[in-house]
């Protein structure tokens, strides 16, 4: 077995100062809710343990998940996970082309055997025997398997890899797969949505480098320091779902208010992410915050739930929310069934208003 | 004569494989592959109208702002509506936004990379280029994409999240902009504007928007200019020969962008919408060509002569190059004009120069546009329900022409077609047998003894910049 150089060997040698080392292990820490213990213990383990070789694959995809991630916010960040990553193997962004790329793979899968983590973005499709996502001349899910073999735990990016995603939406022309449908027998960690927040990519990919284990997940497999909340419980819009006050229309008075865009079709009392707390886009926002409601991208089979856009659908959520709510308790039960009756006039309404609304608008 | 699979690429969105006969350290013929195919056009079928805004753009996370404008575009037609002006601008900003991200991660991420290989050692340039682009540790990855992951920021701005933003909507935009906002998106474009100045340029943007020929450019390049990055690709291009290579010689088309910045047209004739066709000759899907308005998308995995997922979009029969350069044509840049005009076509050399002067003139208008907005107004006008409806969405993606066409009946997606930048480009041989764009501009590339190894078929492939998840859908 190869000897692996460790995390502070690696960063040294791109130039990366003690401090700047110190500051990143407080940071992540952090981050994952490690506290300053996590960060001394954190720093130890990368001086002294053999850095874990992570392997990027991309199956049937749109790379949105590698956009995501090379905008993580933190320079260092970045630019670590970035060179420890690529220093093994990844198709979109290492620079070996072809079948030399393809010989890198095969020397890195057996140098690492037993140690390696392998990333996976998007998933197999299964019909017409894997022709549909064909990659060095063999269909991805052979390659995915193979590489899977020698792997110690699957890290699955995004809707994809954990679910499906929309390419698995009906009719589900490819029978487009998520990764723990194919290999059965290897930890997997789910980390879902379209795509994953870059903060929330790194921050995993950093504690398994730097423990070497897979951090605590939930039922499904979600590492559970960013997927224990509802968009719901951190919304900063709350307050006005509790005071039954709702956007009616795109960017309306009351939109530009701040009320609750429950009624416009959002997703966020029942999806499970960080996108509320963590952001997005260096923090600066999210889709909720932009005055469109959450879909949901980070729950299985969000693609398939019935329009995106029908409020009525979405009254049903709230039979699931007056149980699930720990936070609104008691009164949540009494604003869900008030909110549901608002929902119902005032789509009666809408039908009955026509157009009235477009001079509320200046 | 040896046939040669080239491919998987790397640095590449999605899986593309490009075969070559090479006879006497000649390309003979290549054939190019796009072996990704997820259905999107199948998926859409029978969905209410607006839920192509969440599922449409899912088609790629590289370029989805201007897969989401082309299908808002396609709605508002369809609803016969024009969106809110507050709410267009927004969009057209977060489209420049994004595709100048975009010719920024091609530039120094997949392109420049190429001339850090070992095969141009000795080269009088190399010294100073290999350490700044070598992949992964080259000095200037850091920089750019913390920069670049600033800019980007605006993203977030005014359209909360990015890839797969929700934002965007038939009336408009959800996100409306305040005083404050205003002021951070100015300082997050003059942050990029400091960027491209200090380390891409040399100089100031309006240097680069004043170079009008080839000779200037080289001035510029031996002179202000001479400790960019820019400059650093310029002469490795020229040493190598990039100017000569990779040429295409069919027209190009652009279908505008940025309202008017970049018209419309078509190089050498006038452009007609209907008459471009896609044909499935060698796609393993079936069918007969047709036009994207009326067309379908039915794999066929085992066609006999297919080689690829992708249609070959044509037209008037023709294959069409589109893109940064195809833009600068029908713009008529006069820098573009020259390079165009002095190789007599298209060149891996002119393509690259397009895209980055694009990332000078767009910031530059881009700044303009942020004191556009008119605060008090709305962003958003409500659209009528969609229940019965024909439209198209046409938009210029960091890759090209871009566009959607859509046919809602009783309330439910009849038809949803797309044709993407690299469809064009990427396109596989149609039934006349004419090649695609990049399969022509490869066809007599000289790679010498080096074979399908050479260095200059990356660089020819590249310079097309594949997005195979868009090609093929
Ligand atoms: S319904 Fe959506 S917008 Fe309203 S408080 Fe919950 S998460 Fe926020």
């Amino acid at each position: 077995m190869a000897a692996i150089e460790t995390f502070y060997d690696v960063i040294r040698r791109q130039g990366i100062s003690r401090r700047s080392f110190t500051k990143f292990c407080s940071l992540t820490a952090a981050s994952l809710g490690l506290g300053a213990a996590g960060a001394s213990k954190m720093a130890h383990a990368l001086e002294t343990k053999p850095r874990v070789p992570v392997i990027w694959m991309h199956g049937l995809e749109c790379t949105c998940c590698s956009e995501s991630f090379i905008r993580s916010a933190h320079p260092l960040v970045k630019d670590v996970v970035l060179s420890m990553i690529s220093l093994d193997y990844d198709d979109t962004i290492m620079a070996a082309a072809g079948h030399q790329a393809e010989e890198i793979l095969a020397e890195t899968k057996a140098k690492y055997k037993g140690q390696y983590i392998l990333a996976v973005e998007g998933n197999p499709p299964l019909n017409e025997d894997g022709m549909f996502c064909i990659d060095g001349g063999k269909p991805f899910v052979e390659k995915l398997k193979w590489m899977a073999e020698d792997a110690s735990a699957i890290i699955a990016w995004g809707a994809c890899a954990s679910w499906g995603c929309v390419q698995a939406a009906k009719p589900n022309p490819t029978q487009a797969t998520p990764i723990d449908k194919v290999i059965r027998n290897k930890p997997i960690i789910k980390v879902p949505g379209c795509p994953p927040i870059a903060e929330v990519m790194t921050g995993v990919v950093t504690f398994i480098t730097t423990f070497g284990r897979l951090p605590d997940l939930d039922r499904q497999g979600r590492p559970k320091m960013f997927y224990s909340q509802r968009i719901h419980d951190k919304c900063y819009r709350r307050p006005h779902f509790d005071a039954g006050q709702f956007v009616e229309h795109w960017d309306d008075e009351s939109a530009r208010k701040g009320y609750c865009l429950y009624k416009m079709g959002c997703k966020g009392p029942t999806t499970y992410n960080a996108c509320s707390t963590v952001r997005w886009n260096g923090g600066v926002s999210f889709p909720i915050q932009s005055g469109h409601g959450c879909i949901g991208c980070s729950e299985e089979g969000f693609w398939d739930k019935g329009t995106f856009y029908d409020r009525l659908t979405n009254i049903k959520q709230f039979g699931v929310e007056k149980n699930a709510d720990e936070v609104g308790g008691t009164a949540a039960t009494v604003v869900g069934a008030a909110v549901a009756a608002h929902a119902a006039v005032s789509a009666v309404k809408r039908v009955t208003e026509g157009k009235s609304s477009e001079t509320k608008n200046d | 004569m040896t046939r040669t699979i080239v491919g998987p690429f790397n640095r590449v969105e999605g899986d593309l494989e490009v075969a070559l006969e090479i006879e006497d350290g000649i390309i003979a013929r290549a054939e190019v592959s796009t072996t990704l195919y997820r259905g999107f056009e199948q998926i859409l079928v029978g969905r209410p109208g607006l839920d192509a805004l969440v599922i449409a753009p899912r088609i790629c996370g590289i370029c989805s702002v201007s897969q989401s404008l082309a299908t808002a575009q396609a709605l508002r037609a369809a609803m016969g509506i024009e969106p809110a002006p507050n709410g267009a601008l927004s969009a057209k900003i977060v489209h420049a936004v994004e595709n100048m991200a975009d010719h920024l991660s091609h530039f120094y991420l997949f392109f420049m990379p190429d001339f850090a290989r070992a095969d141009y050692e000795g080269r009088a340039w190399f010294a100073s280029v290999q350490p700044r682009f070598k992949a992964v540790e080259g000095k200037a990855m850091g920089p750019m994409l913390q920069s670049r992951a600033q800019l980007m920021q605006v993203m977030g701005l005014l359209a909360g999240k990015w890839p797969h933003s929700l934002a965007f909507q038939p009336g408009g935009t959800t996100q409306s902009v305040d005083l404050g906002g205003r002021m951070r998106l100015s300082s997050l474009l003059a942050g990029f504007r400091g960027f491209l100045e200090s380390t891409l340029f040399g100089v100031e943007l309006e240097t680069i928007l004043a170079l009008s020929s080839r000779q200037q450019l080289e001035a510029f390049v031996e002179g202000p200019g001479a400790g960019g990055d820019f400059a650093g690709f310029v002469r490795a291009a020229l040493d190598v020969g990039l100017d000569r290579m990779g040429g295409f010689k069919g027209p190009c088309l652009s279908y505008g962008a940025y309202d008017g910045l970049f018209p419309a047209g078509l190089s050498d004739g006038a452009f007609a919408l209907e008459s471009i066709t896609e044909d499935v000759s060698h796609a393993w899907l079936a069918g007969e060509p047709q036009s994207p308005a009326l067309g379908e998308t039915r794999p066929d995995a085992y066609k006999p002569g297919g080689y690829s997922w992708a249609k070959a979009p044509r037209l008037e029969g023709r294959a069409v190059e589109v893109g940064a350069l195809a833009r600068q044509v029908i713009a008529r840049d006069p820098l573009i004009s020259d390079l165009v005009a002095t190789a007599h076509g298209s060149t891996v050399f002119a393509r690259i120069v397009a895209r980055v002067l694009e990332l000078a003139k767009v910031q530059v208008a881009a700044e303009q546009w942020v004191e556009q907005f008119q605060l008090k107004h709305s962003f958003c006008l409500p659209s009528p329900p969609l229940d019965d409806g024909v439209g198209h969405g046409l938009v210029e993606a960091a890759r090209g022409a871009l566009g959607h066409w859509l046919t809602v009946k009783a309330g439910k997606i009849q038809r949803y077609q797309i044709i993407a930048p690299t469809t064009w480009n990427f396109s596989p041989r149609d039934q006349s047998g004419q090649p695609g764009p990049l399969e022509q501009a490869l066809a007599g590339l000289e790679v010498g003894a080096a074979g399908a190894k050479s260095p200059l078929v990356q660089h020819v492939v590249r310079s097309f910049d594949p997005c195979m998840v868009c090609t093929a859908h």
